[in-house]
């Protein structure tokens, strides 16, 4: 989140999109329902009319996967209706900037595709003999970003857009009309998105449409705006800030590939080109949090003459996401498997493929709550065990409350968390299974192997007691002071905690685990433990920065600079986040980003000292054009891998950048005409292990189902109740239909399409057990991430015993 | 003061917070459901048992081309005068100063004359035991009587301003508690009334212009307000106004009068007969 969870009570407009926050994310709604007693309008855009679009004041149906096409129809409004935030446009983003002539988007493309990859060469600026970006800022010039994207959008008017979405007209402008009401300086409007959004073959651009549409408005940076990601576990904040993903590295520092041979070669390509002088580019200070982080690892055995041990990072060649280790997986390229925490018999998509691949596995270790789905994979249906060879390991693993540490939350909040309660039996904490781990390895090591060294000199001080501390691990992402220094004054010695990453050192003198937490632990304490609430008249956003601790550096919210114009003034003095004070020279309000003052001065002259507010990109400015991503600067509508139409906005049917992995399994419309999409219900957590052995929620929800029109199943003679037979290209299941009015068929451009949901988190293991619905979806990924299309894809589905397989 | 709860059903969300604390608080075993067409598949359990004290139904409501979800929490009603502490035999059943009725376990004959009485059809009866008792939705009125809430946490006391916030969240009933929308809102009930009667009159179209429970079956303690009708989520329409007890009040205020009146009229048939057949016996010893 850009914002947080609280700040949703500060909007004027909240658009729920790609998320269903009633029913998955229900603490949002103390703070959606304080917004709307206000005034506020609840926005719902789902294909479903979900217990969110229940409590909307407007709802809009869309067929799944057609995002892109309904917010190109509002920035396409927004921007023929001249309702912009044009000072903040100027001030804060890179409309005005100029892109070579040489780029051209015609035929659905952004250029030239050659194995794969776009050539990304045009997506550029035009520059000046002294390399600074040109820029218009009367935004006319037919090259300018302002313009490429009007006329990009342009194409997208209600009518064809309709045609694809199946949202009627008259929806599409309700939407726009409310939501855009925000460009005024003093309203905001805030997105809300979950995996709805993300887990689409061109999910990335789902959520940059959202950025495009925000930036317009002006709706970034500011109280009660901002776009915000419901992450769908407690800590998956947590676990992505601290490098969970293969292309990261702990802060979203890039993980090195086998190209990066040095640390100085790395570097390179972590620092971003600064193209402005009163651009800060922060991303300038990574050296100083790699070697920091280096140093956190190994200690002392990371020197200025060995590039910190550099060489000890493993460096990646290829794909490592989800489908491409279970496609490896699969051709026996993996002889083991560690599932922490991780259910993929039940979770990951194209389930009968991914269960099959774990026969190929030596031996698999699963650490779990409960016995998972994952860890009696020999008992998934239709599955012989004596033919499966693979050696099982089950370690019973400590609930959260049964341990102490912290958990981050999607508003970047890391609360500390005490151990409320024993775990039962052998169960262990992680970070004792772990350590367990790490000094078996070691020992292993010692006595021989390949490449020993990075095991051996790796640091895990976490003291010497049964149960390693929490405290010490939370110190070391924290970060040491590794000589006396002197900072503003202030003397701090050796093996001190550092206050905060402004601190840390690219020449070794200092360590952090992770530099977005330097300021979590220090020397006055654990931060992330405070619980003050701060009263109304103190703080009348609702910040509460003295409750828990904030990453980076305590901040509430996000490019917090960009609430304010070019001089510092707050666009909306009624909700001030931050603002400028010329005469003490310094911010008020939220730790802003940044201490340096405005780009401009009081009397509008330029401020050389003066820093633009988006102080994460290399020129200072957030991006309509986005130069970055896989697959092109603008978000373009493309249709899902398996779609029931053709695109009726372009030739290009797909994403043409994605990786197909298995082109067999792709089903087409004339076999499987309906559109199905997967969901989550209040009462079960993702692949169930945790809930569906829990016997209060599975008497809430003790079966999945099918949720259908009420025309759908007057075609097939289904009523609710009845048991229905689901199938798609991968497989077929068997589950109870619900028929309700809740769902309609779409009128799109040239014919009626049928949209089915399904929950997923049911498997054969556990007190409640039921059919996966991963059994259908595809293994098919987004251009940029690799997330799963687990929200769009093609089945069918009949009364069972009539057509289908009972 | 009379406690009550303020149902809201606009901001329910159907997350069923309270309907698994009442059991945690009851210590209540779940139920072996399965998939239930009531609520079109999303409702469970199907109906209040001894082991479901409270449970929330799921209403599609259709209105022309406008389609409403609507979310109601059903549990005891917590009446005024409560027909069932009025049909129990042996008083097992009273209405409490803190509004709640309660149920005294010890008293209890098994007669099951409460779950006759009951407009609402609340009281359930645990069939499946030897020494079965009536259960019910008590309304938490041990927490709400407690003199002391926890003031320590993990140990160590609270600062004042969160003991007494704790002190006030842990006098509420469970189910209020873990309400994350304030769809249900705990409070003096005449307070409550006066909080709905003001969201139905500053939101015009929004409510159904009623609220129900202020005065149905004489007044309940738990009120209702709602954007569809009420009998569209299943709250029992055309109870009327008269509170239960109060339509045999009549005939009970007339037994002492009918005890007397044919203890009178029976002695009056008594001595009549018997001087008739005193006069009969001197007669036949005159002949």
């Amino acid at each position: 989140m850009t914002n947080h969870w609280n700040d949703l009570a500060n909007s004027d407009c909240v658009m729920v999109i790609g998320s269903n926050a009633a029913e998955n994310h229900p603490m949002s709604f103390k703070y959606i329902k304080e917004a709307q007693a206000k005034g506020a309008k609840l926005i719902t855009v789902d294909p479903r009319f979900t217990k969110t679009a229940a409590q909307s004041d407007v709802y809009a149906p869309l067929r799944s996967g057609t995002d892109i096409a309904l917010i190109g129809s509002v920035i396409n409004y927004a921007i023929a209706k001249g309702l912009l935030q044009r000072d903040y446009l100027l001030t804060h983003t890179n409309a005005s900037y100029l892109v070579k002539p040489e780029y051209k988007f015609s035929s659905g493309m952004f250029g030239q595709v050659k194995d794969g990859k776009y050539d990304s060469s045009t997506w550029a600026w035009q520059k000046d003999e002294e390399g600074k970006i040109l820029t218009d800022p009367t935004l006319q010039n037919p090259s300018s970003v302002f313009q490429l994207l009007k006329a990009h959008y342009s194409r997208y008017d209600f009518k064809t857009v309709s045609g694809i979405t199946g949202t009627p007209v008259e929806k599409l402008e309700a939407v726009a009309s409310t939501f855009c009401a925000t460009h005024k300086p003093e309203k905001s409007a805030t997105i809300l998105y979950a995996m709805g959004t993300t887990q689409h073959t061109y999910g990335t651009q789902n959520v940059r449409s959202y950025a495009v549409l925000q930036l317009l408005l002006g709706n970034i940076g500011v109280a009660g705006g901002g776009i915000n990601a419901l992450r769908g576990e407690s800590n998956v904040q947590g676990s992505t800030d601290h490098g969970l993903l293969f292309h990261i590295l702990p802060g979203y520092l890039k993980s090195p590939e086998a190209k990066d041979e040095s640390l100085e070669t790395y570097l390179k390509t972590v620092v971003p080109p600064n193209t402005d002088p009163q651009s800060q580019n922060w991303w300038a200070n990574a050296p100083k949090y790699v070697t920091s982080l280096l140093k956190a690892w190994w200690g002392d055995k990371a020197t200025k003459e060995n590039d910190f041990a550099f060489s000890y990072l493993p460096k990646r060649g290829g794909n490592y996401s989800h489908i491409a280790l279970f496609e490896a997986m699969a051709k026996g390229k993996i002889k083991g498997l560690i599932a922490f925490g991780q259910n993929p018999a039940v979770g990951g998509p194209n389930s009968n493929a991914e269960r099959a691949a774990l026969k190929n596995l030596e031996w698999m270790v699963a650490v779990d709550l409960f016995e998972t789905d994952t860890s009696v994979f020999w008992k998934a249906p239709g599955f012989n065990p004596s033919e499966i060879k693979t050696e099982v390991f089950l370690l019973p693993a400590a609930a959260s409350v049964e341990k102490e540490g912290s958990v981050s939350n999607s508003g970047r909040w890391a609360q500390w968390r005490y151990h409320a309660a024993d775990a039962p039996g052998v169960a262990k904490s992680d970070l004792w299974i772990l350590t367990r781990f790490v000094k078996e390895l070691k020992r292993l090591y010692k006595a021989g192997g390949a490449f020993p060294d990075p095991i051996l000199d790796l640091t895990w001080s976490y003291g010497d007691g049964e149960e390693p501390s929490p405290h010490l691990v939370a110190k070391e992402i924290n970060g040491y002071f590794l000589a006396d220094t002197e900072i503003k004054g202030k003397a701090f010695k050796k093996g001190d905690l550092v206050p905060g990453f402004a601190n840390l050192a690219a020449d070794g003198t200092t360590s952090s685990g992770n530099w977005l937490y330097s300021g979590s632990y220090v020397n006055e304490g654990n931060l992330m433990a405070r619980r003050t609430r701060t009263k109304p008249e103190k703080d009348p956003l609702g910040l509460h920065p003295e409750w828990a601790w904030c990453w980076p550096v305590n901040r509430r919210i996000l490019y917090n600079r960009a609430s304010c114009d070019a001089k510092g003034k707050p666009y909306a003095p009624k909700k001030k986040v931050v603002e400028w004070d010329p005469k003490a020279q310094k911010w008020h309000g939220d730790v802003p980003d940044g201490p340096w003052p405005p780009p401009l001065n009081e009397d509008g002259t330029q401020n050389p000292a003066g820093r633009h507010a988006f102080i994460m990109v290399g020129d200072g400015r957030a991006a309509l054009f986005a130069p970055r991503l896989a697959d092109g600067p603008f978000p373009e509508h493309y249709e899902p891998h398996e779609s029931p139409v053709v695109n009726h906005m372009s030739p290009q049917q797909h994403n043409p950048v994605i990786t197909v992995w298995r082109p067999e399994e792709v089903g087409k419309a004339e076999q499987f005409p309906i559109v199905a999409s997967t969901y989550r219900v209040t009462e079960h957590w993702q692949a169930g292990a945790m809930t569906r052995n829990i016997p209060l929620l599975v008497e809430l929800v003790p079966e999945p189902f099918v949720e259908m029109s009420r025309e759908l199943a007057r075609t097939k003679g289904i009523k609710t109740g009845d048991k229905v037979t689901v199938t798609s290209k991968r497989g077929s299941i068997e589950l109870k239909a619900v028929v309700t009015p809740r769902l309609k068929p779409f009128k799109l451009k040239d014919k009626e399409v049928h949209q089915v949901g399904i929950i997923w988190h049911f498997g054969y293991n556990g007190l409640a057990t039921g059919p996966s619905a991963n059994v259908l979806t595809a293994h098919i990924g987004d251009a940029n991430t690799n997330i799963p299309e687990y929200k769009a894809f093609l089945c069918d589905l009949n009364l069972s015993g009539k057509g289908g397989r009972s | 003061m009379s406690h009550g709860v303020l149902v809201d059903t606009t901001l329910c969300i159907a997350c069923r917070g309270c309907q698994v604390s009442c059991k945690r608080e009851n210590g209540l075993p779940a139920e072996k459901t399965t998939f239930n067409t009531k609520g079109n598949g999303m409702q469970n359990p199907s109906a209040l048992s001894s082991t479901t004290f409270t449970y929330i139904s799921y209403s599609e409501v259709e209105q022309g081309d406008d389609l409403k979800w609507v979310f109601a929490k059903h549990q005891c009603m917590h009446c005024a005068e409560p027909a069932c502490a009025s049909a129990c035999l042996v008083g097992a059943l009273t209405k409490t100063d803190c509004g709640a009725v309660v149920y005294d376990a010890k008293k209890c004959i098994g007669c099951r004359y409460c779950m006759l009485a009951c407009p609402f059809n609340i009281p359930t009866f645990e069939w499946e035991k030897t020494i079965p008792f009536i259960k019910k939705c008590s309304f938490c009125f041990d927490r709400q009587e407690a003199k002391n809430a926890p003031s320590k946490v993990n140990g160590k006391d609270l600062p004042p301003e969160q003991a007494a916030l704790h002190a006030k969240t842990f006098k509420e009933p469970a189910c209020t508690r873990a309400c994350p929308t304030g769809a249900l809102l705990f409070g003096d009930r005449k307070e409550l009334l006066a909080i709905a009667k003001e969201r139905i009159a500053k939101n015009p179209g929004k409510y159904v212009k009623h609220v129900y429970g202020e005065k149905e079956a004489g007044g309940t303690s738990w009120i209702y307000i709602s954007s569809v009708p009420f009998a569209s989520l299943g709250l029992p329409a055309k109870l009327g106004n008269r509170s239960f007890p109060s339509y045999a009040r009549a005939a009970k205020e007339a037994v002492p009068y009918v005890i007397f009146g044919v203890g009178a009229l029976l002695s009056g048939f008594y001595w009549f007969s018997k001087r008739r057949s005193q006069l009969e016996q001197a007669k036949e010893k005159a002949k």
